[in-house]
């Protein structure tokens, strides 16, 4: 038996059905194939760099589990044939499973987690408007209307209304008025 | 003339463990375009730009990083 560590892409309409279900149908793969868990927990759910089987977003699984050797490529295949894995990735782990993931797969198999609702395939984080330095629910920037604002000298440019002094006329030079004589 | 050595721009931490789940190192690794940078800018040794190389192209596959921007 081997320690393996598996990140999966999970559907998000499977998990829309029901988190627990969408770990399920992978733990099953797993057991399926003589392996047994030893952790499973949501990653993330994100945007997908590019779209994989026709999907902009996807929830991932990040697992380690005990399998024997020659279970990797069957398992692998029968992933390949499944629906509600968009891709995978199964990397052998040498060593102990780290204690942050026995930690964090603790903490969602407590009956106090809530996994959140995935959002629809089109939504990005990118289009969202940025949040403003104006913290306050008045309606109005921080600025009083009395005080200038110092973006200009921030920036280095002069402040609005500001005049600028006319430059002085040149004195003639002795030099010239030696010339000139 | 003798030829002097650019410094590297990224400062990677030698002790640190490359992994294609750290994406906040390894958005530092790639260009604008999504290429990988070179080990004269990375400043990594020939191991850990292999163990980068290996990062970044898992981080590809899973749809975490672009292949082309």
């Amino acid at each position: 038996m081997n320690t393996y560590e598996g990140m999966f892409l999970i559907d998000n309409d499977v998990v829309r059905s029901g988190w627990d279900r969408a770990k399920a149908s992978v733990v099953g793969l797993i057991e399926k194939h003589g392996g047994s868990l030893v952790t499973a927990r949501r990653w993330d759910e994100r945007r997908l760099a590019y779209t994989i089987k026709k999907k902009n977003r996807a929830t991932y699984l990040l697992s380690f589990f005990k399998l024997p050797h020659d279970a990797h490529a069957a398992l692998n295949r029968d992933l390949e044939i499944q629906e509600f894995c968009l891709r995978h990735l199964i990397l052998r782990h040498e060593g102990e499973v780290p204690e942050v993931e026995l930690k964090a797969s603790e903490i969602e198999n407590e009956g106090t987690f809530e996994v959140p609702e995935p959002p629809d395939d089109a939504y990005d984080e990118a289009d969202e408007p940025r949040e403003s330095s104006d913290d306050d629910d008045d309606g109005s920037d921080d600025f009083g209307d009395d005080e200038p604002r110092n973006d200009g000298f921030k920036s280095g440019r002069p402040l609005p209304g500001a005049v600028r002094k006319p430059a002085e006329p040149k004195q003639p030079t002795e030099t010239a008025t030696t010339t000139e004589a | 003339m003798a030829f002097e050595r650019k410094k590297p721009v990224l400062e990677i931490r030698k002790d640190i463990e490359i992994d294609y789940k750290d994406l906040e190192l390894l958005e530092k690794c790639i260009s604008p375009q999504g290429e990988m940078l070179s080990r004269r800018r990375t400043g990594l040794n020939a191991q850990g730009q292999r163990d980068l190389k290996r990062a970044i192209k898992r981080a590809r596959h899973l749809g975490l990083l672009p292949f082309v921007v």
